[in-house]
């Protein structure tokens, strides 16, 4: 194992002590196990979409939470313990170190997506078994749960959450608090999750004045619509490769400047 | 083997500058310094609270970019990597991985410096050994006291056998028993042929151990040389008198019961010399001070 590996390696291990990562692990699996109890807010979807995209949201919402505590609070652990200084005081490149704390997070991350997509895949075979028992009409005309389309969801929630982590590590890279790395991280996670729609609409609407900076943030940041299981095209390898470059594209770039900024900051 | 004749640090003209705030303001460090460190000295940095020295040896790590001037470890410049494969690093107070033993983290600590298989366990083994951790060896980082830490952390700082250790006020906080063990062990590297770079404010202890010290104020070198020339007797003892007169003396004591060495020369002591040297560096805060 070269050094990012050990960094990765003890960065996972510390990732798995920390209390947040539990926490919010059962509290996403909890809400994916009881959505059943939450079904007469279903406004009238289908209980088996509901339960999808409900399960769906909370890996999300859930997913994003983490992607950016975690990253802050491990690379700023590391800076606040002074523990990067007797690493970095190593014969260790600030490439591998902060590669190493993205691999770790990464780790973590592809995990929670697994686990919790394969937590929802039960509960809806779960379900749909016991509807097919009670409705055995309704599924004469289809409406079976499609268990490839969560395994593609699972791999769309990680990719979009390595990204995320990319970009928290980016604004780490500089910042000088905790607090303000974990908020632009969610910053960024709102803008991605908007600038699709706002540069549709400055491009609908013909407003040449909001064009150019709506199409400036267009290709600065990722956007996150893209990673949506409807968006994801057919689910073919050929659209999932798309979309899996599209995001490396940007993690790599997202890494990249986080190692320029790092090596000139003081440890 | 050291080779004794090679430097282990070169400073020429070092300087770095801080920017303190928007406009432009900035905060010199370090200012032009000028050392070499023999292979195989104990060299002591001394100065008062922000003189400089910690700074220095983030430069020497290659943790900092000087502003001006070159900084080169065994030939290599600092701010490469490989300036660093045969250093050894225990910062003040230092802070580890609290979920680890103390076997995993110089384990860890170990490969990061390239040791694998047979070899880092045989090693790992023979530095717990060495600072005397082997029985706590197994427990977790975060149960061990400060003493304990700071030996954990040479440990981790020699687990790659390296030529030069540098060792930022390793008695910090740690109590006069754990204070001895650690100059024990600083004696033990010298033994060994290491070059020892140490900063402390303990000077009764690197008057101890080290070969050539350097005091440093605001970031300037104010004074540098072996322990042995900087506390030698300032004049007047008996040293400088004639054979004839030093016979003719001796007499004279012997004649009033006294013994020869009743005269010999008070030689000025470390602290007194950093005292000085500082003090004459800071003519406007004694003038205040008066």
């Amino acid at each position: 194992m070269g050094r990012t590996g050990l960094i990765a390696a003890v960065t996972l291990r510390e990732a798995l002590r920390q209390k947040l990562v539990g926490l919010l692990v059962l509290v996403a699996a909890g809400l994916v196990v009881g959505v059943r109890g939450l079904r007469d807010f279903n406004f009238g979807a289908p209980e088996l979409k509901f339960i999808a995209d409900f399960g769906d949201g909370a890996i999300a919402g859930f997913g994003a939470v983490l992607a950016i505590v975690l990253t802050a609070q491990l690379f700023f652990s590391e800076i606040e313990n002074r523990t990067a200084l007797t690493l970095l005081a190593k014969p260790v490149w600030r490439t591998e170190f902060l590669l190493g704390k993205f691999i770790g997070v990464a780790v973590v991350l592809v995990t929670f997506c697994g686990t919790l997509i394969a937590t929802l895949a039960v509960v809806l075979g779960q379900r749909e078994a016991g509807l097919r028992l009670e409705q055995p009409e309704a599924f004469a005309i289809g409406g079976a749960v499609n268990y490839g389309a969560l395994v593609v969801a699972a791999w769309l929630h990680a990719l979009k959450l390595m990204l995320l982590a990319a970009g928290t590590l980016l604004v780490a890279s500089f910042a000088q608090t905790q607090i303000y790395a974990v908020m632009m991280g969610f910053a960024g996670f709102v803008i991605c999750h908007l600038q699709g729609f706002a540069h549709g609409a400055y491009e609908r609407s013909g407003a040449s004045v909001m064009l150019m900076p709506a199409k400036l943030i267009h290709w600065v940041f990722p956007d996150f619509q893209r990673f949506a299981v409807e968006a994801g095209g057919d689910g073919s390898a050929v659209a999932l490769g798309r979309l899996t470059i599209y995001a490396a594209g940007y993690t790599a770039v997202a890494l990249g400047l986080a190692v320029y900024v790092f090596r000139r900051r003081e440890v | 083997m050291t080779d004794e004749t090679e430097a282990a640090v070169e400073l020429e003209g070092l300087t770095k500058d801080f920017a303190t705030g928007l406009r432009g303001v900035r905060l010199r460090a370090v200012d032009h310094l000028s050392l070499r460190i023999g292979g195989g000295e104990v060299f002591g940095l001394l100065g008062p609270n922000g003189s400089g020295k910690s700074t220095t040896i983030k430069v020497i790590l290659g943790l900092l970019a000087p502003t001006a001037g070159a900084c080169r470890v065994f030939g290599v410049p600092s701010d490469r990597v490989e300036s660093r494969v045969a250093v050894g690093y225990l910062p003040e107070a230092p802070n580890f991985y609290r979920f680890l033993s103390g076997r995993e983290l110089v384990a860890f600590y170990g490969r990061i410096c390239g040791l694998s298989g047979a070899k880092l366990v045989a090693r790992v083994a023979e530095v717990i050994a060495w600072v005397g951790l082997t029985e706590a060896a197994e427990r977790r980082v975060g149960t061990y006291s400060k003493g304990m830490l700071q030996r954990i952390g040479l440990a981790q700082a020699l687990v790659h056998d390296p030529r030069l250790v540098i060792l930022d006020e390793p008695t910090a906080g740690v109590d006069p028993i754990g204070t001895a063990a650690i100059t024990t062990l600083i004696r033990g590297l010298k033994a060994q042929g290491k070059t020892v770079l140490i900063t402390s404010h303990l000077l009764a202890q690197i008057e101890e151990v080290c070969d050539r010290v350097a005091i440093l104020d605001r970031g300037r070198l104010l004074v540098s040389g072996t322990v042995a020339e900087l506390t030698a007797p300032s004049g007047g003892g008996p040293d400088r008198l004639s054979a004839a007169e030093r016979e003719e003396l001796n007499h004279w004591l012997a004649a009033r019961g006294k013994s020869p060495t009743a005269l010999s020369a008070q030689s000025t002591r470390l602290d007194q010399i950093f005292i000085e040297h500082v003090a004459r560096n800071r003519p406007k805060e004694r003038e205040e001070s008066a």
